[in-house]
């Protein structure tokens, strides 16, 4: 109502209220002119008639001022040059009836007003909900659009599945993976496109789940029309007005060339670290026999004994079966490093197993105890005995440290002072373990170090320049990091983390 | 200085616990009584060299080596007669040796025939 009063009360520009006031001399000027052709050809006089129609005229037109000023005009006019001879009592009568007339006249006009600001108002009101209406109508458009080109443009298949298994919409990049056009698929079954055992085994479990309200991902190998392709597919339930299931909305990304891949990478990995390890043992060989051989050799002095107790005149059955049992001892003993030797050199996945990384570390340390005392170098472990059990597979982590003490007993070698080889197992920050293998040799090379990890980079006279690299590879993999620094005062350290699993006690 | 040889004592010098042990054993079965020490600086610092009349040795193991050994005991006029197992044993090595007057030298695992018939004739001598 506000914007009502203000547009009422709007007096307009100059020459619109000149207008305005015009009109009211205009019309009484015309009433007077026909009264006067009227009285001229001596017709009855009707002035007040032609008053009232141009009072009614001034305030239809030019509103209730200039109607008033008609009024007064009229009442002026015909007071003056047509009432000269009528009583007071009639003139006054024709005043009032101006007046009245007038007044009258007031509030039509007002209501007039009123009901054109209504209509004004009621026309801007439907003028902006119109334009509300294109502008949702353009922005559901304009989603609808996006919509559709996601869903026709995407590098993934897109499809819609009914709770009744049937399509209700697919994709072109779906309708390509089956080689058949989209508009076939729709309403067709899934069991009919997959095959039924697909279907019932791999498909409706998971759609049976989207259904119930679940999102559900999965990667698995499909067949499908492009051959056998690993597709990482997610079902999301798609959900009508009143909020139950309708159909489930699938999306599947073809990851096969990746996954081969990645799959060709870890291969190559394995490749190299198991070449790796094949390389080292072979290095080993001479002190690997050794380390076999005294078993070996302590097993056939052992049944050399039970043989001489047993042919004595008089067998001594308690000492040949003493004998015996060290026999069985020994042999066993030489089986063990066998066996270590066999996981070490096997060529295989990598398998992560909770392992214990003082045991694994000891293993290592039996098979190179010989070497070590070849080269007159002395091996102490410092192993934290609280240490939680890590995820890790035991022939990667084996053949890191391998790696590692290998390559002290290389920096060792030449150096004329004590030889010493230390590793330490402890607890480090963030949860996570740490290993170190700490040496006397020559130290890292002063120029290089940031170069140790790259593969190729060595310093030995043998040798690929692969180890480090490998162990760091394998270190990484684990989700650890491995890093070198030098020993005060002489030689270099090595350390490794493995993280701790969140589920074993601080 | 030189050695006593009345004695019939058969000492055994080897770093590994088990064929230190078996061959002990192995000795015992065939009638010698013997010493072991697991390294050669044990036995040197024994005071057992006048008594040995048979020494078997490793060659390999840390700190002073069996040929190091044979050495220092030429060097005092203690010759003990040795034999020597090893299992790294190359020719060069055994020429050696046996150029310093050891009576043998086997390879391990070696032959308890060989060896008790080695012992005897050491001691016998």
């Amino acid at each position: 109502m506000a914007n009502l009063a203000k547009m009422k009360l709007a007096p307009g520009p100059a020459w619109f209220v000149t207008l305005r006031y015009g009109l009211a001399f205009a019309s009484v000027a015309a009433a007077l002119g026909l009264a006067r052709a009227f009285v001229y050809f001596h017709l009855p006089q009707p002035f007040g008639a032609f008053a009232i129609s141009a009072i009614a005229l001034t305030f239809w037109y030019a509103g209730t001022a200039p109607g008033i000023l008609a009024a007064v005009l009229s009442s002026l006019v015909r007071s003056y040059l047509f009432d000269a001879t009528t009583s007071t009592e009639s003139r006054v009568l024709f005043d009032l009836v101006f007046l009245v007339f007038a007044l009258l006249m007031t509030r039509v006009a007002r209501e007039r007003n009123q009901l054109e600001l209504r209509v004004a108002e009621r026309t801007a009101e439907l003028t902006r909900s119109n334009e509300n209406l294109k502008r949702e109508i353009a922005e559901r458009n304009q989603a609808q659009y996006l919509t559709g080109q996601v869903f026709e443009c995407s590098p993934d298949a897109i499809l819609i599945i009914g709770t009744d298994y049937r399509y209700k919409r697919v994709n072109p990049v779906h309708a390509r993976n089956w080689g058949r056009p989209a508009a076939s698929m729709v309403g067709m079954h899934v069991a009919d496109l997959l095959g039924a055992e697909f279907f019932e085994q791999r498909v409706q479990p998971f759609l049976d789940r989207c259904f119930a309200g679940e999102s559900v991902r999965f990667e698995d190998w499909f067949e499908n029309a492009l051959g056998r392709r690993y597709s990482a597919v997610s079902y999301s339930p798609l959900l009508s007005d009143s909020q139950r299931v309708e159909a489930a909305l699938v999306i599947g990304r073809d990851l096969t060339e990746h996954t081969l891949a990645s799959e060709a990478l870890r291969h190559a990995q394995s490749d190299l670290a198991h070449a790796s390890r094949m390389t080292t043992m072979g290095e080993l060989t001479a002190s690997l026999a050794h380390e076999v051989n005294q078993p070996i050799t302590a097993a056939v002095n052992g049944a050399s004994t039970c043989v001489r107790w047993l042919t004595r005149d008089e067998p001594d059955l308690a000492e040949a079966r003493e004998a015996a049992l060290g026999v069985v001892r020994n042999a066993r003993r030489a089986a063990d490093i066998i066996n270590r030797i066999r996981s070490i050199s096997k060529k295989g996945e990598s398998k992560r197993q909770l392992i214990e990384i003082d045991e694994v570390i000891r293993e290592v340390v039996v098979l190179l105890r010989n070497e070590a005392e070849r080269y007159s170098i002395s091996i102490r472990t410092h192993f934290d005995v609280n240490l939680p059990k890590v995820m890790a597979d035991p022939v990667q982590v084996q053949q890191v440290v391998m790696n590692l003490i290998m390559n002290s007993f290389d920096a060792m070698k030449d150096v004329d002072r004590t030889r010493e080889l230390v590793i330490r197992t402890r607890r480090a920050k963030d949860r996570q373990l740490m290993v170190s293998v700490t040496d006397t040799g020559v130290g890292l090379p002063s120029q290089q170090s940031d170069q140790i990890f790259d593969a190729f980079f060595t310093t030995k006279s043998h040798g690929l320049g692969m180890g480090l690299r490998i162990s760091r590879t394998i270190v990484e993999s684990h989700g650890g990091r491995l890093c070198a620094a030098d020993n005060s005062p002489h030689g270099a350290s090595f350390s490794f983390t493995l993280p701790i699993p969140i589920d074993s006690p601080e | 200085m030189s050695c006593h040889k009345a004695s019939k004592l058969v000492a055994i010098v080897d770093d590994d616990d088990s064929v230190r042990g078996t061959l002990q054993e192995l000795l015992r079965s065939a009638g010698f009584s013997s010493r072991a020490f697991d390294s050669a600086e044990g036995f040197l610092a024994s005071g057992n060299q006048q008594e040995t009349a048979c020494l078997i040795t490793d060659i390999r193991m840390p700190g002073i080596s069996g040929l190091e050994l044979q050495a220092k005991l030429n060097a005092e006029r203690c010759r003990i007669p040795t034999i020597f197992i090893t299992a790294h044993g190359d020719e060069e090595m055994r020429f050696k040796a046996l150029r310093e007057g050891a009576v043998e030298f086997l390879q391990k695992p070696f032959d308890d025939e060989v060896l008790i018939e080695s012992i005897r004739a050491a001691l016998n001598r």
